[in-house]
């Protein structure tokens, strides 16, 4: 109890459970739409190749995380203008992303003078690292995001179910295709600080995928998705603390262990099957 | 763009010397067709001919070239209020969880006190609405998409190939629901290569072939890799009615 209270009037500890509980609806909601698009590669990809905008704020000053905000909205907005394209699958491009944003951070880190020990928070995630003035722009962006969502939804929902449908329903797949590549990129960066830039992609992917193994509709698993997003962010951060773990890893354990619980309970709750005799 | 006028005519559906060009490749070169209200009109041709390339182009999800395509509508002024589409071989992402009632809600926002009679309309099992959508069988998906559509009270309804993921008893069973719903007066325009089909139940055709022989514009013989089926009074064809060639062949009361 003492720990606790202690951790709920700690200053850092403050903004490391509001932000982390605003991270996790959004990421979670992101991932709703990310995983069965198949486009979780493409989130370790932006991520990692946003290295490239932190290298950049670290040498020439500014906020690292701006800069690679906005490195990850361009990214976003090229994967998503070329999704279609026929010549390009998008998992190539985002191998050329990944190589060549990473490859530039470190070459641009190389040319820099002495130790930079910022590098790291950002490569793993540091609760320290979290500021009020982090926590109010996460704020501002977790309600412009939650605004777009309830604008695009029923188009997002379809268009991860068959995007002709979508068309022909005379939806705007466009504007959501571009909102889902573009939030979903500046959504990572927005939790960097949490879990860096190596394990940010887990708060996307694996909630998503673990609500998936034990839920049977779609309101079930974003249900789950949320819970699990934010009762694993939780329960990281206060393992983090209590036992003095690197965050990032930390939280992103948690929801390993997560997913191997869920895929358990998926195995013992049974599925309806529906055989042949129904194919009518 | 798809002309969308609320004048309703006998025809449904014209399309005038449409081209479409995709990835530098003419797909449809000038092609004139109709599709009659009310009508069971088939769409047939060989692969690569441009069948689905034809409707995607009526409902607006591709670009044309040239020409024009207008559909009168007795109600709507939207392309989405008056055409219905369900595509060939729909494979629903099997990582979405999502129940046969949770589709219906969102794809055409039926209320929940609806649902069960959309899903009777195309003999949808009941105890089945709420099973994932990626769970059911082949012929099972067809109708939900089916269902789905004619939720949206469309007065023309597009199937892609709606038999290619349907096992023989099922495609039965299929083909009374689509004659049940053209019987209720909606006009159906159905892509196919089973011309033993387009011989029992069609209305009306229109061949895409690159490869018929015509006959003095007395009758015209499209020929495909199973069968050769006569069909007779030819409306139009085009470029060249006199002999063999490659074009478009506009062919009713077969």
């Amino acid at each position: 109890m003492d720990l606790m209270s202690e951790m709920l009037t700690t200053p850092f500890m403050q903004r490391a459970l509001i932000g982390s509980l605003l991270l996790a609806v959004i990421l979670g909601l992101f991932g709703v739409f990310i995983v069965p698009r198949k486009l979780g590669f493409m989130a370790d990809g932006v991520s990692h190749a946003s290295l490239l905008g932190i290298a950049v704020g670290l040498m020439f000053g500014g906020a690292p995380l701006l800069w690679a905000a906005l490195v990850a909205a361009c990214i976003g907005l090229v994967l998503a203008k070329i999704e279609d394209n026929s010549r390009l699958t998008l998992d190539s491009v985002v191998g050329i992303v990944l190589v060549g944003g990473m490859s530039s951070a470190v070459i641009l880190m190389s040319l820099t003078s002495g130790y930079k020990p910022e590098l790291v928070t950002y490569l793993f995630g540091s609760l320290l690292s979290i500021s009020w003035n982090d926590i109010y722009l996460l704020i501002g962006f977790f309600v412009v995001t939650l605004f777009l969502f309830k604008l695009q939804w029923r188009t997002l929902v379809l268009t991860t179910v068959h995007g002709e449908l979508s068309s022909v329903l005379g939806l705007p797949t466009s504007a959501a295709k571009y909102f889902l590549f573009v939030g979903t990129s500046v959504a990572l960066i927005a939790g960097v600080k949490l879990l860096g830039v190596i394990l940010i992609s887990a708060l996307l992917i694996i909630p998503f995928s673990a609500a998936n193994q034990a839920t049977r509709s779609l309101r079930s698993s974003l249900i789950v998705t949320e819970c699990l997003a934010i009762g694993g962010t939780i329960a990281g951060i206060i393992l983090s603390y209590v036992y003095d773990l690197p965050t990032g890893p930390a939280i992103a354990l948690v929801f390993v262990a997560l997913f191997l619980l869920c895929v358990i309970v998926g195995r013992i709750i049974p599925r309806p099957v529906l055989g042949h005799e129904h194919n009518q | 763009m798809t002309s969308i006028v609320s004048n309703p005519t006998e025809n449904i559906v014209e399309c005038c010397d449409l081209t479409v060009v995709r990835d530098s490749k003419e797909i449809l070169c000038e092609a004139t067709c109709c599709v009659p209200r009310n009508s069971l009109t088939f769409l047939v041709g060989e692969n690569g001919s441009g069948k689905t390339t034809l409707v995607k182009t009526i409902l607006g999800l591709l670009p044309k070239h040239s020409g024009d395509i207008t559909i009168y509508s007795e109600k709507g002024k939207n392309s989405d209020m008056v055409a219905g589409y369900v595509p060939q071989g729909i494979t629903f992402p099997k990582q979405l969880q999502m129940t046969v009632t949770e589709y219906l809600r969102y794809s055409s926002q039926v209320k929940t006190e609806d649902i069960e009679s959309v899903l009777s309309r195309v003999d949808f099992p009941q105890t089945h609405s709420e099973h994932t959508i990626n769970q059911l069988s082949g012929g099972q998906q067809q109708k939900l998409l089916l269902a789905a559509e004619l939720a949206r009270s469309p007065e023309v309804l597009f199937l892609d190939e709606p038999l290619s993921n349907v096992d023989d008893s099922g495609e039965k069973h299929i083909l009374d629901v689509i004659l049940e719903i053209k019987n209720s007066g909606v006009t159906i325009v159905i892509i196919t290569h089973d011309w033993q089909m387009v011989s029992k139940y069609a209305d009306h055709v229109i061949c895409l072939n690159k490869n018929f022989a015509c006959d003095q514009q007395a009758s015209c013989v499209c020929k495909n890799s199973l069968s050769t089926v006569n069909i007779k009074q030819i409306q139009k064809l085009t470029p060249d009615p006199e002999t063999t060639h490659d074009g478009y062949c506009y062919i009713d009361n077969i």
